[in-house]
């Protein structure tokens, strides 16, 4: 089975993703948005969300749902240090000796840790193994149609130190100003999880775990997106900046192959998805199509989801 | 009669982004402004895997690695891809923390791509030529390769994700010409072009795919609406659209 979600959220006044610093000053990420003009380019840049940031935020809340499960995560991973067993340090800790076959590697590192099952990894060592993501997620981007109106903005905020009287001049600073840059739009951005690379073998094919372990990954992979979204627990800096808005539309399709969303990023999302899905009718393809927009909230929708794929066994 | 080649035609809608990188990677990881006929293929070929149930990325043979992608190789005669619009490379410069031999440090990096988000909808349209006698010693049916055109999810890295809004299929005529007018991309070799366009070196994806290392490469034209070519020619007609192949 495969899960495609297309998401619409709306931030405001939001530090979800911030990228570098210069100095005193905290960058949001941002991308250009191509305006064309009498056949000219000219670039607006607007704030974004990479699907970087997204999948790590995904991949802490993967962990903490398998170990509600009592599902195996490694220590890296449980800290939120998605290292990935990337060389021979990282993999010792799973496994030690180090097997020599690609396959038993992968095996080990699969049984260890359900977000390097679900999440990939690449074993960057002699013999490499690659294992790539279930899961894939695009940029966040400010939806088109609004995308002009979207603002990325520096806010001012001042560090006070405590004075000391008896240090020389210019020794203490009194204060140190700063300006974090925050982003406001509504944003799109599309989540695809291929429910069936769970728990099997990206070199035999085989399957490494037994068929309930492996639903109860899957299980735990589908909760963890879920829960990411109905909790709104992604990106950083949400102690101080947790972003006005909340989730605004939903729209789920989940097909026994491969099949993707049309990008929340374009209005016509949910009704060309729709459409689109109808084809697979032609295939001989069951699928599920379900979306929460104004009267209809996120979690109904998800709900939903989740009752479709028991129905069909794949939880 | 020569038999008619089938043809598929899928259009894809990118969310935002297409990340992929031109190999081999060196430091500065240099992003490719439009989809190489390697990443046309890997993008299908997983759909297509999927509905075998082949769950396999990487084969082994001895010290040899290879991307199982290379397995659907020769259903395809030809790949090429028409980019409707004008992406955009790029990459902002980001500090990351390294482990280098044991000790984390602080570095500087970017991770470019081509940007596909605009007032103007950037379209990518490819086109597959399938070699159905290949297809016929397969276990694929011309439905599977419809169904995992449908199916494609991204093109190269994990970001890239895109969502095909229609595939087309039927028979293409096959034609030499001395000129022809195309939007598809082509090899760049012993013609001539009129119009606008970018070259692009790409790996050359009839030597298998998987290692780019030692592959060999080829030059594409990548052209910005339509252009005129002309020299010998080996042309197909895809509907009412004319693709440029290989001599």
């Amino acid at each position: 089975m495969f899960l495609s979600v297309g998401v619409r959220f709306e931030a405001n006044v939001e530090a979800l993703n911030m990228v570098e610093t210069a100095g005193n000053y905290s960058k949001h990420r941002r991308v250009p948005y191509l305006v064309e003009e009498d056949g000219k380019l000219k670039t607006v840049y607007v704030p974004a969300l990479s699907g970087e940031n997204l999948a790590h935020a995904y991949q802490e809340h993967l962990a903490r749902e398998a170990l509600s499960l009592n599902l195996p995560v490694c220590d890296d991973c449980r800290r939120g240090e998605f290292y990935k067993s990337m060389n021979r340090v990282h993999l010792e800790k799973k496994v030690s000796p180090i097997p020599g076959e690609p396959a038993k590697i992968e095996e080990a590192i699969v049984k260890a840790c359900v977000v390097e099952d679900v999440g990939g990894f690449l074993y960057a060592e002699n013999p490499p193994v690659r294992r790539s993501s279930a899961f894939q997620v695009s940029y966040a981007l400010p939806v088109k149609s609004m995308a002009l109106f979207a603002t990325s903005e520096p806010q001012l905020h001042a560090r006070h130190a405590q004075m000391d009287s008896s240090s020389k001049k210019g020794n203490a600073s009194e204060q140190m100003i700063y300006y974090v840059e925050i982003g406001t739009a509504l944003y799109g951005f599309t989540f695809n999880l291929d429910l069936d690379a769970i728990g099997v073998s990206a070199i035999t094919s085989e399957p490494i775990l037994d068929e309930n372990e492996i639903k109860a990954r899957r299980d735990a992979a589908v909760k963890a997106l879920f829960r990411m979204l109905s909790s709104a627990q992604f990106g950083a800096k949400l102690s101080r900046f947790f972003p006005v808005g909340g989730i605004k539309e939903v729209a789920v399709a989940v097909t026994e192959h491969p099949f993707v969303v049309t990008s929340p990023i374009y209005d016509d999302y949910i009704l060309k998805t729709e459409r689109r899905l109808k084809v697979l009718k032609d295939f001989g393809e069951d699928y599920l199509f379900t979306a929460a927009t104004e009267d209809r909230v996120p979690e109904e929708a998800l709900k939903e989801t989740v009752e479709y794929l028991k129905q069909k066994g794949a939880l | 009669m020569i038999p008619l080649p089938f043809f598929l035609k899928a259009t894809m809608r990118p969310a935002g982004i297409v990340a992929i990188r031109a190999l081999p990677q060196s430091k500065m990881r240099i992003a490719l402004r439009y989809v190489p006929p390697t990443t046309l293929i890997g993008a299908i070929a997983y759909p297509l895997l999927h509905i075998a149930g082949d769950r396999s990325e990487t084969v082994y043979e001895e010290k040899t690695f290879r991307s199982s992608a290379g397995g659907v190789l020769e259903l395809f005669d030809w790949v090429t891809v028409k980019t409707l619009g004008k992406p955009r490379i790029q990459g902002a410069l980001l500090k990351i923390n390294t482990i280098y031999r044991g000790n984390v440090q602080s570095a500087v990096t970017s991770f470019p791509f081509a940007v596909t988000y605009g007032t103007n909808d950037i379209l990518i349209t490819a086109v597959y030529l399938i070699n159905e006698e290949a297809l016929g010693r397969s276990s694929y049916t011309r439905k599977d390769i419809e169904r995992a055109a449908w199916g494609i999810t991204r093109l190269g890295s994990r970001e890239s994700v895109v969502s095909v809004e229609d595939v087309e299929t039927g028979r293409a005529e096959v034609a030499e010409a001395e000129m022809a007018k195309t939007a598809y991309a082509f090899p760049f070799n012993g013609v001539e072009v009129k119009g606008k366009g970018t070259l692009q070196s790409v790996v050359d994806w009839r030597s298998g795919i998987g290692d780019y290392s030692k592959a060999g490469r080829m030059v594409m034209f990548y052209p910005e609406e339509s252009v005129e070519v002309r020299g010998r020619l080996r042309t197909i007609k895809v509907g009412e659209e004319v693709v440029v192949l290989a001599q």
